[in-house]
């Protein structure tokens, strides 16, 4: 008789969509995560609001967690950390370690929701001086200080007058063997540059970009408002160096457009960092015994047809687990990972 | 105070991680190549000092035992920068090798597009390589040319079998081995592995001189990876050459914007458009260090960036320019530290900018360094002695 509980692994988008999706179909959803709330990285990186519509972070995953917060059928486990796993399609034994205490898991299908981390643009060695310049920061510092509504200098607390975006930091990236596009970059940076103006109207914002990718309904929901509405500046152009001049921050690169050499100083510089596979997924995979993309992310198996299902039969993965995406691909993945694990269970009861 | 959810540079922490390096560890392939009987690799000797590199890999600098392969301008316009390395290596007492058969290194005609092919190139490099080993030593490269040529020579022969084979017959015709260094290393990296030596043994305060360094191209910017990182260096962003040894004396290193700039050399620019490096050099290096910095001294590691941007401040000069900056050697730096003579040993008067401000800002006597230095040239003049020898270096 197969188990028919689902491992979640992940308690990000994906994974708390997941968890729904088993619940509501009538079945026992197990929820492990690593830290000791919801919310993945959008929480656990203070996001301010959400990309495109600017909800707020807080309030849109309070509404996501809802279902399965007190929900029977979704037992949750925090601060928990899978260590092994046995066994096969309708009957795992998963091993965890649970604040120290070991502790083990039988389910009859794993759906691996552990996500993505930024890009540390550190690696991209002596070009951006992020670890060098106080008034060069990320995306996601950026949204922290946007979740506060202050958005000031970190080297002196004063309001900026000019600051710029940089696009596809560790993105798009051959030399750095990143060469995929991260998906949510122009977008978040077109929604902060909104919230910045919305902050400090005198402001100007700049947007530094190789091609600005605006999926499906982004391009008038945050482009076009960014610029007609809030007056931010896209220039089609490559930083290739930032360094300190004085007190500003000098950004060295090339405007492709008038094909010329620019140096501009800036207030502040926001890195539009991109995404790579978390240390979980990289450990899931290995666990698991699933396959792993060039780029460390866990491959699936069936294309465009199939973005859940991994060479490993009852193991599926979601979300930022297998690629960038972002929050519509991530919350519709979980979903999809639901049915499949489901599925997965039940064809084991049909006779052949 | 400011409170900020966001970290300052100071304490965001970046980890160098070799498994995230976008490029293989070259020497995996040179032993795995040796193991295949391709090649023989010559073993970085001991005493040797390990040193992190820009993807966190280690790197092995031997202290001793090393073949010093000098460096064509070093020699030609800058002798005191070669002399420097020798004197620190006598103050040490180490076992060091002046080889009398070694070549250029060709490298700066091909990097100017002027002459060769790869098999030459290459078969240049190991030729010296080959001398080194023959007699028992470490190649350690003076000419930052040769430091960046070398190490894109051994990356060739390491991919390409074809080269290797045509190296190989060359070789055999010189009657000697196909041998590529485990490491190849930068005198510079030596002054680095050296530098608390150095700083024990330092007899001028160098506490209140503020300097600007400009790192070689070719030493970071070929063939990154092998270029020496610090976390507490720039937090591993920048290469630590040169800013780690002179912070190792006691000196402050300003920073200044145009540190990645090339210091104007060039290669071609200096062989077919000379004014062009003139100009960069003053405009783009100098000045901006001038303006931004103030430095009492601009330090490099490099024979044409000495010489660059030393040199190039004459023109400056002459155009009432921002100039008058004295440029130095980190080996220069270095023995002046440690008490080695201005001009018998470091032979500052062949440098053009100004340095007498530098070396009395040191509490350096410079008239009476001067007239000993003179009084041992009257000696040559008067034929009393062919040549300045380390005892009269000493005196």
């Amino acid at each position: 008789m197969a188990n028919e509980n689902v491992l979640i692994i992940g308690g990000g988008a994906a994974g708390i969509e997941a968890a729904k999706g088993v619940s509501a179909m009538g079945y026992k959803a197990i929820l492990v995560e690593k830290r000791d709330r919801l919310g993945g990285t959008p929480d656990e990186e203070k996001y301010a609001a959400l990309t495109p519509d600017l909800r707020n972070t807080t309030e849109a995953f309070a509404e996501l967690m809802a279902p399965i917060v007190d929900n029977p059928l979704v037992d949750i486990h925090y601060n928990t950390l899978i260590t092994g796993a046995e066994g096969e399609l309708g009957n795992f034994t998963i091993k965890a370690l649970q604040l120290g205490k070991e502790v083990e898991f039988n389910v009859g299908s794993v759906i691996i929701a552990t996500g993505f981390k930024h890009f540390d643009p550190g690696r991209e060695t002596q070009k951006y001086a992020y670890y060098e310049l106080d008034d060069v920061i990320t995306l996601t510092d950026a949204e922290k200080m946007l979740s506060q509504h202050k958005f000031v200098r970190p080297s002196n607390g004063e309001e900026p007058k000019r600051i710029c975006f940089i696009q596809c930091v560790g993105s798009r990236d051959r030399r750095l063997g990143n060469e995929y596009c991260s998906k949510v970059c122009c977008g978040i940076s077109s929604k902060q540059s909104i919230e910045i103006k919305k902050l400090l109207p005198d402001c100007k914002v700049y947007i530094f970009y190789i091609d600005m990718r605006m999926y499906g309904y982004w391009e008038n929901e945050i482009y076009w408002p960014a610029q007609e509405e809030y007056k931010v500046n896209y220039i089609k152009g490559m930083a290739t160096e930032i360094v300190k001049k004085g007190d500003k921050v000098l950004v060295k690169g090339e405007d492709t457009t008038f094909r010329r050499p620019m140096e501009v100083e800036m207030d502040m510089v926001i890195l539009a960092v991109g995404m790579e596979p978390s240390e979980g997924t990289k450990q899931m995979a290995k666990i698991f015994g699933v396959n792993q993309n060039k780029y460390g992310f866990i491959e699936t198996t069936g294309g465009c047809l199939d973005t859940v299902s991994t060479n490993v039969p009852g193991v599926f993965a979601a979300g930022a687990t297998t690629g960038p995406a972002d929050l519509e691909d991530s919350v519709s993945a979980g979903a999809m990972a639901a049915i499949k694990a489901l599925t997965a269970i039940r064809s084991l009861a049909v006779p052949a | 105070m400011i409170h900020l959810p966001v970290v300052k540079a100071n304490e965001r922490v970046f980890k160098i991680t070799p498994e995230e390096a976008p490029t293989h560890d070259l020497r995996d392939e040179l032993f795995q190549l040796e193991k295949e009987g391709e090649l023989e690799v010559i073993r970085v000797p001991e005493p040797y000092m390990e040193v992190k590199t820009k993807y966190g890999r280690t790197k092995k600098i031997p202290l001793e035992k090393t073949w010093h392969h000098k460096s064509c301008g070093q020699c030609g316009h800058i002798p005191g920068y070669s002399t420097s390395i020798f004197w620190l290596n006598r103050a040490f007492g180490l076992d060091y090798y002046d080889p009398t058969d070694q070549t250029s290194c060709t490298a700066w005609n091909y990097y100017a597009s002027a002459t060769s092919n790869p098999e030459a190139q290459a078969a240049v490099a190991i030729r010296n390589f080959a001398s080194a080993h023959e007699v028992g030593y470490f190649p350690l490269i003076h000419c930052g040319t040769s430091f960046g040529h070398y190490k894109e020579v051994r990356h060739a022969l390491v991919h390409q079998h074809d080269l290797r084979r045509k190296v190989r017959d060359i070789m055999k015709k010189l009657g000697k081995k196909l041998v590529i260094p485990e490491e190849i290393v930068h005198y510079s990296e030596w002054v680095l592995a050296m530098r608390d030596r150095i700083a024990e043994r330092q007899v001028i305060d160098m506490s209140h001189i503020t300097a600007t360094v400009h790192p070689a191209c070719h030493y970071h910017k070929l063939i990154e990876e092998d270029a020496v990182y610090e976390s507490e260096i720039y937090g591993a962003q920048r290469t630590a050459i040169v800013t780690a040894s002179l912070q190792a004396l006691g000196i402050n290193v300003a920073d200044y914007s145009s540190w990645f700039d090339c210091c104007g050399f060039g290669f071609r620019h200096i062989l077919v458009s000379r004014d062009f490096s003139r100009s960069f050099s003053v405009q783009r290096k100098i000045e901006v260090m001038k303006e931004e910095a103030n430095p009492d001294i601009v330090v490099t590691h490099d024979t044409g960036c000495v010489t660059t941007l030393d040199q190039s401040q004459v023109a400056g000069k002459a155009h009432n320019m921002k100039v008058g900056l004295p440029v130095m050697a980190d080996s220069q730096v270095a023995a002046l530290a440690m008490g080695a003579h201005p001009y018998k040993v470091l032979q500052l008067h062949w440098h053009n900018t100004d340095n007498k401000p530098f070396l009395r800002k040191l509490g350096i006597d410079v008239d009476k360094k001067w007239a000993e230095f003179q009084a041992e040239c009257d000696l040559i003049k008067a034929g009393k002695k062919e040549y300045l020898t380390w005892e009269d270096a000493e005196k």
